[in-house]
């Protein structure tokens, strides 16, 4: 089995600006791939890269066993791509849209089209120009979604979607991803991508910065304890990998890195653990580590605090 | 007691007694004219300066009697009323002249910039959401539409009172100058209240001011027909808001009082304007968006429907435009080509053969209509870089579509569009022609000389599309290359331009039909030059990055 996609050592400049600064992504057929990062991480750079509309200034790039610049056609009948921000022509309809799209990539499935219409709740009659973004995103979602493209790039898809849409387009990306289908989903929605990916690469100033399973990835941070004991424990003071520490009478809560798990409960269950909470880290986490590098050493505790609106935009 | 003396101060100035409707509005004014503050004074310097580049060229237009001749000629009848009533006709002046003939580009330019002005500042700013922003303020429900006819109102009144300074400047009664200032900035008034009703109407600025643009029209066509009808108009006439300010007689025996009329009516569309703003939501229209098909049409599903599809509208407009343009010209050739008392510029201008003024008077409408052709073709072009700058083309080349496909089937559609329309207006031209002539054989010359100048504005297609593809950003340089085919095909004769400058215009060289032959080599190079040019913008297109949002 190939990747789907497999880029080495990408690089897109404009003006001064490094915008694709060698970047190492591979997305292996079949799984659904988060991409993460801040606004101006490089995320759209690189899909429309992956997509042949801008090209290369160095490395190599391949998607589906193609080159994406030179035989750009070929391999878009085996695609389907959401912009993050969908513009559409104001003098046709969501419905023209969506089939105009999809006849341009070589048909669509009306069964299809009519259920994603009907769960995702859009007039497919109304004017381009009458859309609200939700609804705009909502007629490139359909688009792309009603074809039987093997790749789909979603840069965004579900900016400017309410909650209830969201879920349903998570079960939609699910049944893609049962179908065997391959995603490359970038967003900045943390929880959507823990929900729906298997591998997350993380992308930072045009490099990525780490890439893995969510579970290798969770390994490199810390998990937070909670318990309540019999007894108040001592011994934590110090120890490695330990963070964080507060101990208030049978109370306590720590954080503590990936390899010192295991020493640091054996500490605790010596003082009768009568109830015990651990939160996984969540990717806000991740993202923090990298980042909000400064964040997490200036505050000493904001490893459980959801990440600031800001942080993950710096 | 200070504590309560302190909440009171503080509470008064949030009361809504003072202001009410208008809360903001004096606010709101200093915002626009900030927003403005490059726009306007262009708009108005602009005009201004128009009036002293006219005034140039009608001083020298009516030097000689032989030349008064020619004018006295061309303000009569259907031509004449396409421009005005006629006053001062019976003893020529500059200044009667250019008021009096002249006047309606003031009226529609005054008219535009009232248009544009309020449609920017109300529903434009509710379409975008941003007046969301303001009215959330302490802004009253009226404020923005008062404080936007307000700054109209204004930049009428600095308009009247610029064009006055120009006429005096250039030596005229400064009295009848202020008269012909206010007629123009009547106008203007007129239609900023009929655009601050047509606002409240549709939901999209671009419907409000083609629809204050259809009244424009119409009151156009309504002051002309009126005047054909009779000597220094009809009753007719006086139905349409541009009659009432020819009807100042501005330098013949000026008259004050047809303003009050127009002074009546803006005041009275603005109140209806203000009356259906109450009744509707912010950002919602009185009349509710029309939806349409939920599934695209068969045909629609390649590249080159896709580009007719969006193409579809322009072109039959502008089709039906310069069919409508031509059969108008084509219909006054034999008043136009009156061989009696024509000056020796009118003549050279024709063709210079006293024998052949028919043809060569229908050989300058023929260039004319190319050269408006031309600008479809360039406005075409330029909404290929709209597509792809918006972010349209974008989902559109991400599909099983190519790059040569994508944009080969804009430049198909448009290269098509432009020998329908050449084919439609040629025919129209030499039907009118045929008419006033009592000579059928027009038809199929003036049609065969409007397709013989496909050629030379293909070429124009392709310097816009190699701009496109290259170097898009610069794609504006085309203009230069349109404005200045026309001034040489137009005047290129009267103003004794060389040769070599006026091979530069591409229509130059398939020759003027009907009135001269038409060269096949010069054709076939012009062919091959635009086809080499599409090609190369084509190549170019495919080998650099889409522009992005």
């Amino acid at each position: 089995m190939t990747a789907a996609i497999a880029t080495s050592e990408l690089v897109k400049t404009f003006g001064s600006t490094r915008a694709l600064d060698g970047l190492d992504l591979t997305v292996e057929t079949g799984e659904v791939h988060g991409f993460l990062g801040p606004n101006g991480a490089g995320k759209s750079t690189c899909i429309r890269v992956l997509l042949g509309l801008l090209r290369a200034d160095a490395g190599r790039a391949e998607v589906l066993g193609g080159d994406p610049w030179s035989s750009a056609v070929e391999l878009h009948r085996r695609m389907a791509y959401v912009p993050g921000d969908v513009e559409l022509w104001p003098n046709l309809t969501g419905g023209e849209a969506i089939d105009l799209l999809g006849r341009l990539r070589g048909g669509l499935d009306r069964g299809r089209r009519a259920e994603l219409i009907e769960r995702f709740d859009l007039d497919p009659s109304k004017k381009g120009r009458t859309y609200s973004k939700g609804n705009r995103q909502k007629v490139a979602i359909v688009a792309a979604l009603a074809s039987d493209a093997e790749l789909l790039l979603l840069d965004e898809p579900t900016s400017g979607l309410d909650p209830l849409m969201e879920v349903v387009f998570q079960d939609v990306v699910k049944q893609l991803k049962a179908e065997g289908r391959t995603v490359l989903l970038s967003s900045h929605i943390l929880a959507q991508v823990e929900h729906l990916a298997d591998k997350v690469s993380i992308i930072r100033q045009g490099k990525i910065v780490q890439s893995g399973t969510l579970a290798e990835m969770r390994h490199l941070t810390r998990t937070t304890i909670e318990a309540r004991t019999g007894r108040p424990v001592t011994g934590l003071e110090g120890a490695p990998g330990v963070h964080d520490l507060e101990a208030t009478g049978d109370r306590v809560r720590f954080a503590v890195d990936g390899d010192h798990l295991d020493a640091a409960v054996r500490v605790l269950s010596r003082f009768e653990i009568r109830s015990l909470v651990s939160h996984p880290p969540t990717l806000e986490e991740l993202m923090l580590r990298h980042y909000g590098d400064e964040l997490a050493a200036a505050g000493n505790g904001t490893g459980r605090e959801p990440v600031p609106a800001g942080g993950e935009e710096r | 007691m200070t504590a309560t003396t302190a909440r009171e101060q503080t509470r008064a100035p949030a009361a809504p007694a003072q202001g009410g409707a208008l809360a903001g509005a004096g606010t709101l004014v200093r915002f626009i004219l900030r927003r403005d503050r490059i726009k306007l004074p262009a708009w108005l310097l602009g005009i201004t300066f128009l009036l002293f580049y006219f005034h140039n060229v009608v001083a020298q237009a009516t030097e000689t009697e032989e030349q008064l001749q020619d004018v006295r000629r061309f303000m009569e009848g259907t031509i004449g009323a396409l421009f005005g009533p006629g006053y001062g006709r019976d003893d020529i002046t500059t200044e009667r002249y250019l008021t009096n003939v002249y006047g309606v580009f003031f009226f529609v330019l005054a008219a535009l910039m009232s248009m544009l002005l309020v449609s920017r500042h109300t529903r434009v700013e509710e379409q975008s959401g941003r007046s969301e922003l303001i009215r959330s303020n302490v802004v009253g429900r009226h404020a923005q539409l008062t404080a936007t006819l307000a700054v109209a109102a204004g930049a009428n009144i600095v308009l009247a009172l610029l064009l006055a300074g120009a006429l005096a400047a250039n030596g005229h009664d400064a009295g009848q100058g202020l008269l012909f200032g206010a007629a123009v900035a009547t106008v203007g008034l007129v239609f900023a209240g009929i655009t601050a009703l047509t606002v409240q109407v549709t939901e999209y600025s671009r419907t409000a001011t083609s629809l204050a643009g259809a009244v424009l029209g119409t009151a156009w066509v309504v002051r002309a027909v009126g005047d054909m009808l009779g000597d220094h108009g009809s009753p007719l006439s006086w139905f349409s808001p541009l009659a009432w300010s020819n009807q100042t007689r501005v330098y013949v025996d000026g008259r004050w009082w047809p303003l009050l009329l127009s002074a009546g009516l803006a005041a009275a569309a603005a109140a209806l304007g203000y009356a259906l703003s109450g009744r509707r939501d912010v950002g919602a229209g009185l009349v509710a968006a029309r939806t349409g098909a939920p599934e695209a049409a068969p045909w629609l599903g390649s590249p080159l429907t896709a580009a007719f599809r969006l193409q579809r509208a322009a072109l039959i407009w502008w089709t039906a435009a310069l069919a409508a343009f031509g059969f108008v010209f084509g219909a006054v050739t034999d008043q136009i080509a009156d061989p009696d008392d024509i000056s020796g510029d009118r003549l050279e201008m024709f063709g210079g053969s006293l024998d052949t003024l028919a043809d060569g008077y229908l050989g300058v409408i023929t260039l004319f209509i190319a050269v408006f052709a031309g600008v479809m073709v360039v406005l075409g072009v330029q909404s290929v870089w709209a597509e792809e700058s918006k972010g349209r083309a974008e989902p559109i080349l991400a599909t099983a579509t190519s790059r040569t496909s994508w944009f080969g089937g804009y430049l198909a559609v448009i290269a098509a569009g432009l020998v329908g329309l050449l084919l439609v207006a040629g025919f129209a031209t030499g039907l009118g022609a045929a008419v006033s002539l009592g000579d059928g054989s027009y038809i199929l010359d003036v049609t065969a000389a409007h397709l013989a100048h496909v050629p030379g504005v293909l070429v124009m297609l392709g310097i816009a599309a190699l701009l496109f593809g290259v170097f898009p950003r610069a794609i504006g340089v085309v203009w230069a290359v349109l404005g200045y085919s026309l001034f040489a095909g137009l005047f290129g004769t009267i103003t004794d331009m060389p040769q070599a400058a006026r091979n530069l215009m591409p229509m130059e060289h398939v020759g003027q039909p009907p009135l001269d032959g038409v060269s096949w080599t010069a054709t076939v190079v012009l062919l091959l030059v635009a086809v080499a040019l599409s090609a190369a913008g084509l190549a170019g297109f495919r080998r650099r990055d889409l522009k992005g949002r």
